[in-house]
């Protein structure tokens, strides 16, 4: 393998680039630039989970990058209100909820008292939640006896100066920019690979590998077939809508994911703007309605309707072509797994980059691992909106449409006796399903024997330990926006 | 909450371990009362384990050395495999890394990328805590501080199985367990749901219960005689069924390994315990009669035969379901893999944890029983291809038997595995799973599977300096391991067996 071609110009196209070059510098990276289309939500939505601060360390990018030269801002997680109504709204974060008492988890200690009567509801047990909640922030405490050890944080992107930066670094790490217009592949005859990419001024660009980040056409991929793998019955949002209001003086660090008649609404504030979205299904809603609800909440007027298509593409990579980000996997940005799932990809590429040939066996154990992660995004997204509870006809439907096999199979096992199957591939943690199961009322049926060692008043003795320590810290923290003009400050010195 | 009533059927290893963990595990919720027949015998020739054991021992509140002493037990790091890929060849599949472990790019990696530049590299073995304490007889409980590299090793156990059971008896009786001595003649089942409702023994006693683990053995008495699941047979991959035992006198080292010889017709085992070393001859009754067989063994052991050699029968394969209405099968009446990898306590222990987890109410939830049978498959068939493995990979052409072996169709699934790893060393991840990482490649390359490339990211690092970093690496191990104790010098100070053999 020598010659990698990118196509896509965006946050995305640049970050494959650079992790190619730092990861394998043997390999010539060309990038064609072209702007990314307005579907592509992996360029489009601002909000990332943890893994984007693990993909900038692996590029050799330090956190005060992100955060200080591309005005990168913290986010702790999401509030999800009225996805259950009668249900108090609850935090997803990406921390860990409880600790173990005895040998039991601590959601079974929980689910138990919760039976027994009354406990708080599970994500006071998350120290990153009660942080979030009164929009404070540290860093992970190096000291693991801290209830503020185990968190991980994702970034609330700004859209403009982050692709800019990532577009220097991977320059500065030798990919190369070749400007140009998309026209079109040539395709080898016999093997059906992808010859050569031809632009606009009538050049072709060779290469033995073709990275596809133009969004969902998938300019490249798409040009080799058009299977897709269609998961609307599971997530009915085909609409989305985006705007972007000025920003506020303390921005919070948590996401609100707010549920509605049509699909759902979230509000994200971050340093330099406070983003509005809408995802709704159009057999709900009108776009002019969708478009009047959102500027009720964000005060301006939104940009023109996304169509989404959510499903994913059975084989990313096919021959020498490897489609990323939303040329792969299409998804709501329920839970902002758009640029992970791009992130995930890239790293899967360069670790398991084959030689030119792209052996059938090597693509097969990619695309297997690719599968296994999205259909469990795609499960966990699901998850959303089978655990609902509204009137409104579609949640109503979502109810009681079969879920995926693999998600009615951990819908099961948990509402049994709390357990939770493993899957390969996962992208997120136990206590993430936890909190959302139990965040939207599934409490397991039968309480787990091993827990009967510890006595009731033993186990609510060690919980109100727990959010004592949580209590008395939380009021020390700095609040978000202090924290990150202390980090300008400290950078400036 | 009413204690169910939980009969065990059998009292060998997989009934006493059911029976200790569950009295241990879950008081209060179950009565558990085994059934077993001094008449009938055990199989116990499981005598090698895996590293899994330790933390089923220490659920239990077992004290290492107690428990070491009782068994006359050695330790473990790995196994020795002798004439495999062809004859002449050994190698050692340690328990533990290669390297330091825990990088991003796998070690064997910039091993094979060196290798195939051309540049001369110490074998694999030397960069490995377990085989280099194994190869100088060495042993030391592994550091608890991960940094170094004296924690990048596990260890297991070669113990007497026929003492383990009783050991367990001990604590399982502790804790209330009832035991009653007697054969099984009847299985008397409820008329409307097809449930066992009791067993009946040859005095007339009728035990009730609510479950019934079938511990039975190869008899499989409840999930085959009397609810009749189906077998799964793998024997078209896994072909030897039969099993000549012999003990003998320890003439040759106390290994902290065990010893996996092939052998034309199949493979021999070498497990050196305190007092004596179980030996065994593993072979397929297609080719090789049961009286060639024990000539063989006995002409192959090294020190004097303790007792005449014991013939077993089986067959490769597992029952389509582990747990059938209420009776769940542990242990060999739910399936059997030969001991070749030390599985078979292991899959016990596999069951007992999955029925802790999953253990039922008067009323069993479809749910708890089908995940149940979802997991023990996934043991089982994650290493059946493992084993397959061992066979496939070979260039023995010397009788018909790895003739057989060494061209059989296998299944796609290892298929597909043995592929990647030819093209460019890659192992297939599995997070969970008994088998990691440096299991697979000490096969794969103990046994001549080669792979052409490597991983590219193991090209950045300048050859000089991986070859002076791996030059350090290999002296670290020798010296760590040429600093501790002989492995018989160890356990005569850790744990002696009480009594003489």
């Amino acid at each position: 393998m020598r010659d990698v071609v990118v196509l896509g110009g965006g946050l995305l196209g640049w970050s494959a680039a650079a992790a190619l070059r730092r990861k394998l510098p043997a390999l010539r990276v060309t990038v064609i630039p072209l702007p990314p289309p307005p579907d592509a939500l992996a360029e489009r939505i601002g909000s990332t989970l943890p893994s984007i601060v693990a993909f900038h360390r692996d590029i050799g990018m330090s956190d005060g990058d992100a955060l200080l030269r591309a005005h990168c801002s913290i986010r702790l997680g999401t509030e999800f209100e009225h996805w259950n109504e009668g249900l108090p709204s609850y935090v997803h974060t990406y921390d860990r909820y409880g600790q173990p008492l005895g040998t039991a988890s601590f959601h079974i200690h929980w689910a138990r008292q919760a039976r027994l009567g009354s406990t708080p509801p599970f994500d006071h047990y998350s120290p990153a939640a009660a942080m979030a909640r009164s929009g404070r922030f540290i860093l992970p405490a190096t000291d693991p006896a801290s209830p503020f050890a185990h968190f991980e944080y994702g970034l609330a992107l700004d859209l403009v100066a982050y692709p800019r930066m990532m577009r220097a670094y991977a320059q500065h790490l030798g990919a190369i920019e070749r400007p140009g217009g998309f026209k079109g592949v040539r395709l080898d005859g016999e093997t059906g690979f992808i010859a050569a990419l031809v632009l606009d001024d009538g050049q072709e660009i060779e290469a033995d590998l073709f990275v596809d980040c133009t969004g969902p056409r998938a300019l490249l991929r798409g040009a080799l077939d058009q299977d897709f793998e269609d998961w609307s019955r599971w997530l009915p949002c085909d609409r989305l809508l985006l705007a972007d209001a000025a920003p506020v003086a303390e921005p919070s660090p948590l996401d609100r994911a707010i549920a509605h008649g049509a699909g759902w609404r979230w509000v994200a504030q971050s340093l330099g703007r406070t983003s509005h979205g809408f995802a709704y299904a159009a057999s709900e809603l009108s776009d002019d309605k969708a478009a009047r609800t959102l500027r009720g909440h964000a005060g301006i007027d939104p940009q023109p309707p996304i169509a989404l298509r959510q499903g994913r593409r059975p084989q990313p990579w096919l021959r020498n072509c490897v489609a990323l980000g939303d040329a792969a996997t299409m998804v709501e940005p329920l839970e902002w797994t758009n640029l992970h799932l791009a992130h995930s990809a890239i790293d899967r590429l360069v670790a398991m980059m084959p030689d030119r040939d792209c052996a059938a066996v090597e693509l097969w154990d990619y695309n297997r691992q690719c599968a296994a992660e999205t259909e469990r995004v795609r499960d966990f997204l699901a998850l959303h909106y089978a655990a609902s509870h509204r009137d409104e006809g579609l949640w109503r439907r979502m109810r009681d449409t079969t879920p995926p096999a693999s998600l009615a199979h951990t819908m099961r096992l948990f509402a049994e006796r709390g357990r939770l199957p493993f899957y390969e591939d996962e992208t997120f943690a136990r206590d993430s399903w936890l909190a959302v199961l139990l965040g939207q009322g599934l409490i397991p049926r039968r309480i787990d024997p091993l827990i009967d060692a510890v006595p009731p008043a033993q186990s609510e003795q060690g919980m109100a330990a727990m959010r004592e320590g949580i209590a008395r810290l939380v009021p020390s923290l700095p609040t978000h926006a202090d924290f990150l003009r202390n980090l300008q400050r400290q950078a400036a010195r | 909450m009413l204690a169910r009533r939980v009969v065990i059927v059998g009292g060998g290893t997989a009934g006493w371990m059911t029976a200790a963990a569950l009295t241990r595990l879950l008081p209060g919720r179950c009565a558990v009362h085994l059934v077993e027949s001094e008449a009938i015998g055990i199989v116990g020739v499981g005598e090698a384990t895996l590293p899994h054991i330790r933390a089923f021992n220490e659920r239990l509140g077992i004290d290492e050395a107690d428990f070491m002493a009782a068994t006359r037990a050695t330790f473990k790091l790995g196994i020795e495999f002798v004439d495999w890929g062809r004859i002449g060849d050994s190698y050692i599949h340690p328990f533990g890394t290669f390297g330091p472990g825990g990088a991003e790019v796998d070690f064997h990696q910039f091993w094979l990328r060196l290798k195939q530049q051309g540049i001369a590299v110490p074998d694999l073995d030397l960069f490995s805590m377990a085989c280099t304490m194994g190869r100088m007889n060495r042993f030391a409980l592994p550091s608890r501080d991960s940094r170094g590299l004296d924690s990048t090793f596990g260890y297991a156990y070669q113990f007497d199985a026929t003492l383990y059971a009783p050991y367990l008896r001990r604590i399982a009786e502790e804790m209330g367990a009832k035991r009653t001595e007697g054969r099984i003649v009847t299985v008397h089942r409820d008329r409307e749901t097809g449930d066992v409702t009791s067993v009946q023994l040859e005095s007339g006693e009728k035990i009730e219960g609510d479950l019934f683990v079938d511990c039975s053995g190869f008899v499989s008495l409840l999930l085959d005689k009397t609810l009749g699941e189906p077998f799964e047979d793998w024997s078209k991959w896994l072909l030897n069924d039969r099993a000549a035992a012999m003990p003998c006198r320890t003439a040759g080292a106390v290994t902290p390994y065990t010893g996996v010889i092939a052998m034309p017709y199949g493979w021999r085992w070498r497990i050196p315990l305190q007092h004596r070393t179980g030996n065994g001859y593993v072979y397929s009754s297609q080719f090789l009669s049961d009286e060639d067989a024990a000539a063989t063994l006995i002409a192959a052991v090294e020190g004097e035969p303790i007792a005449e050699p014991r013939v077993l029968r089986f067959k490769a394969g597992r029952r389509t379901r582990s747990w059938v209405r209420n009776c769940v099968g542990i242990g060999l009446a739910s399936g059997f893999l030969e001991p070749l990898e030390s599985t078979s306590i292991y899959l016990i222990q596999a069951a007992i944890t999955a029925l802790l987890e999953l253990f039922p109410e008067k009323e069993i939830s479809p749910v708890d029983r089908d995940e149940f049978n979802r997991l023990i498959d996934l043991e089982y068939d994650r290493i059946r291809d493992f084993l397959i493995l061992h066979y496939h990979a070979t260039e023995r052409a010397d009788t018909p038997y790895w003739d057989y072996v060494r061209t059989m169709q296998i299944p796609d699934t290892l298929a597909e595995k043995m592929e990647l790893f030819r093209r460019r060393g890659r192992v297939v991840k599995y997070r969970e799973g008994v088998f990691l990482d440096a299991s697979w490649v000490a096969v794969y390359l103990g046994q001549r599977v080669i792979p052409q490339g490597h991983d590219l990211r193991a090209d950045a690092p300048p050859a000089e300096s991986l070859v002076a970093g791996m030059r350090n690496l290999a002296a670290e191990i020798q010296a760590l391991a040429g600093a501790m104790e002989d492995h018989g010098a160890y356990l005569s100070r850790y744990c002696p067996m009480k009594d003489a053999a």
